[in-house]
């Protein structure tokens, strides 16, 4: 598997890094870090990258190098770099321009096969995009934003898994939320979570919503599927069976100490970018980590 | 849905919300198209004019790529019915397009000598290590240099002499944030300000001149420009160092080690080069060419001499000059100053002129300072939307059909296109201090708006109080 994880900053980012990582090392799976830095107007290209090219002269880094060295620190100080790559540090040199708004820099892992660093310049979005579309990442990890709009284009726009770590406290306690219902990304979610479950030892509620106090046949077999899949992996586990609205069932129960795994709306893009969808509302207002799987 | 696959609908999706200025700019310009003609506008100049709503959405949404609006002006001017295909050619290509070109390519050239080792011992060993005074030392460089070089050349030579004097200061973000926001605006605001003093301190400076003599308006030397500009330039240096200390007051009023420990860094390049020498003559070859010979062979023509020497010398190679360039702007900058000349000839710019003497007659009474204020306002607000120079390409021709002195007001016009102190786009210098990372969009208004009415008010005074004696 391949994991992409967006960075933005040493003072905001190590709950994301630290979250993702371990994640990461749960699945076995390769792993892509990416600092993607403010677009540049294109008035100005050949002036910055003048000015870029005259920092190294000077041994001065350029925007987002001291990001990557940071993430690379952190690699190296928790054991995720071989020791070659521990040994050899972070080499700005290498960090290859592979075209005008990205270069990056491959280092060989401990826990998985190689862990890349990624500088990129431009609109957050369409950047993320082209590097899954390019390289067919199959979970996208970041930080939650503030920018309203950055939720639901993650989830319209991207390609992959998303698992946004949101208000994540490295000392918490956390349980996680399983979403189970009769849409066919259920199973996978439940197998994602399941992996994330056991590398964490967390406690497990699947939860099944109902909008009536009638539950469908195929939400029943579900739920039951999921208690199954839960007990066979070791995982402990309750499985919950509520009616209401789906959005104050899943906050309430989730508070602020959950992990919420989930899997993608089955809706149409064109519907989900007009009416929005349940990962959506879970995404936006839940106030702890959340997993979207995608088929 | 509809037969299409999600992965389709997806794409499509993100296409257009990406791409959202360009289906308002497609709408608004079928309804404009599909609009009467004022009957005081020509059918060609309304048709201009909506060439012109056009390339600003374009170009300020940068929702397609900078050459593409160009090519696009190029096509609706042929399309339109505006001019014929070799007319548009003729009035793509100018010596202000040549002095872009030249220009840009001159400022690779400079950079490349590695030339601002020097510049940073040279400024230290005149301020010293107390704060202010490297902050006076940057601010009056970068504006002095700029007014000769152009001012993304000054910023990329300045930007690592502040960060190196950041670094040295402190490792710590924390604790040098505010003084490496004070070095960096003074290098972004000395080079907008050192960017009106002569014609070759900017491109819109040289599309201004070429309009004025386009339009048989008058003719302006490099000298008279100078005359005209480099008193306010002057005026504006010590205001700017005192807003800016103000502003961002840093907690260190001393950078003694720091300033140690540069000299130490710059002095280890050793004597300057055989090379380094070279390229200082060629540039002060090319300065006196622009003072003396520009009346004859045009500043266009002169600045591609320079780049001329500098590759016949090998200071430079081409691949360097290729690959720093931005040929996008050159061919739009061609044809801002293509559309510039089609609203002159159809009568677009009298009518919109007219059109905002009526509009904001009522707020000022004055006919001299209503068409003063609108001249450098306009100008002041779009260029911080906008590049520059296209704002003078753009504004320039209906700035000159107000009436009133065209020279002052033309002139006044260009100086205020460097009024780009309040965004990240504003101008190449704002986005190069923005890439270092270390200051915020909102610092850009913190300063800015201070430095924008300090700039207008000086502008005023001197256009009003000083050049009426020059003419």
């Amino acid at each position: 598997m391949k994991f992409l994880i967006a960075i933005g900053s040493k003072e905001y980012s190590e709950p994301t890094l630290r979250l993702g990582m371990r994640v990461a090392k749960a699945f076995n799976a390769a792993v892509t870090i990416v600092y993607v830095g403010e677009k540049i107007s294109a008035f100005s290209t050949s002036g910055v990258h003048l000015a870029q090219e005259n920092l190294e002269n000077w041994e001065l880094d350029r925007q987002g190098v001291d990001v990557l060295a940071w993430a690379f620190k952190y690699l190296a100080d928790n054991g995720y770099l071989s020791t070659e790559s521990e040994g050899e540090g972070f080499n700005i040199g290498k960090l290859v321009q592979t075209d005008e708004d990205r270069c990056e820099v491959f280092l060989e892992g401990n826990h998985t096969q190689e862990v890349g660093l990624i500088l990129r310049n431009g609109d957050i979005i369409q950047q993320l995009r082209d590097e899954v579309n390019k390289r067919a990442f199959d979970i996208t990890i970041i930080g939650a934003s503030k920018k309203r709009s950055m939720a639901h284009d993650l989830i319209q726009y991207i390609d992959s898994s998303i698992f946004v770590v949101k208000n994540y406290q490295p000392d918490g306690q956390y349980k996680m939320l399983l979403a189970v219902n009769d849409a066919p990304n259920t199973r996978k979610a439940v197998k994602y979570g399941v992996r994330v479950a056991q590398a964490f030892d967390l406690y497990t509620t699947a939860v099944t919503v109902s909008s009536t106090t009638d539950f469908r046949e195929n939400c029943k077999k579900a739920s039951a599927w999921a208690d199954k899949f839960l007990r066979r992996s070791g995982i402990e586990n309750e499985i919950r069976l509520e009616h209401g609205r789906f959005m104050e069932i899943i906050s309430t129960i989730a508070g602020d100490n959950h992990i919420i795994v989930m899997g993608s709306s089955t809706k149409s893009p064109l519907a989900k970018f007009f009416t929005g969808s349940k990962p959506l509302k879970v995404m936006k207002h839940c106030k702890c980590p959340v997993l979207i799987v995608k088929e | 849905m509809l037969g299409f696959s999600h992965n389709f609908l997806s794409n499509f999706l993100f296409w257009v919300t990406r791409k959202r200025w360009l289906i308002f700019t497609f709408v608004i310009s079928l309804l404009l198209f599909y609009i009467p003609s004022p009957t005081t506008l020509t059918p060609e100049g309304h048709r201009t004019l909506i060439i012109v709503v056009i390339a600003l959405i374009l170009i300020i949404g940068e929702v397609i790529p900078l050459p593409a609006v160009a090519i696009l002006i190029l096509i609706l001017e042929v399309i339109f019915g505006i001019d014929t295909p070799n007319g548009v050619a003729e009035s793509f290509m100018s010596d202000a397009v040549f002095f872009i070109m030249g220009s840009l390519m001159l400022a690779v050239a400079i950079v490349s000598q590695g030339l601002d080792k020097r510049l940073a011992l040279g400024i230290i060993r005149m301020t010293g290590n107390k704060t202010w005074r490297i902050v006076f030392g940057f601010v009056a460089i970068s504006a002095i240099l700029s007014s000769f070089i152009g001012e993304h050349t000054v910023a990329a030579m300045m930007l690592p002499v502040a960060l190196t004097l950041v670094r040295n200061t402190s490792e710590d973000k924390a604790v040098v944030h505010t003084l490496a926001k004070l070095l960096l605006f003074s290098i972004a605001y000395g080079c907008a300000m050192g960017s009106i003093g002569t014609p070759s301190g900017g491109g819109r400076n040289v599309i201004m001149i070429g309009y004025i003599s386009e339009f048989g308006l008058g003719n302006i030397s490099y000298l008279k420009w100078i005359k005209y500009a480099y008193p306010m330039l002057i005026l504006e240096i010590p205001l700017a160092v005192i807003i800016l200390w103000f502003t961002f007051r840093p907690e260190q009023t001393i950078l003694d080690s720091a300033v140690r420990k540069l000299k130490i860094d710059v002095t280890k390049t050793g004597k300057m080069t055989g090379n380094q020498i070279l390229a200082i003559a060629i540039f002060i070859a090319v300065f006196f060419g622009w003072v003396f010979l520009s009346p004859v062979l045009g500043l266009g023509i002169v600045a591609l001499i320079g780049v001329f020497l500098y590759l016949s010398f090998g200071l430079i190679e081409w691949k360097d000059i290729n690959r720093n360039t931005n040929w996008g702007v050159i061919i739009l900058f061609g044809a801002a100053i293509s559309l510039g000349i089609q609203m002159k000839e159809t009568g677009a710019a009298e009518w919109v002129a007219n059109l905002a003497i009526t509009g904001l007659g009522s707020v000022v009474q004055n006919v001299d300072v209503l068409h003063w204020f609108i001249s450098v306002f306009l100008t002041g607000v779009l260029t911080n939307l906008l590049s520059n120079a296209a704002t003078v390409a753009v504004l320039g021709p209906i700035i000159l059909d107000m009436g009133g002195n065209p020279i002052i007001l033309g002139i006044s016009a260009s100086i205020a296109s460097a009024f780009a102190y309040l965004t990240i786009v504003a101008s190449p210098t704002c986005m190069i201090i923005h890439s270092s990372g270390l200051v915020k969009s909102n610092d850009y208004l913190k300063a800015g708006w201070k430095l924008f009415i300090m700039s207008m008010a000086v502008l005023f005074l001197v256009s009003n109080l000083y050049w009426p004696l020059l003419s």
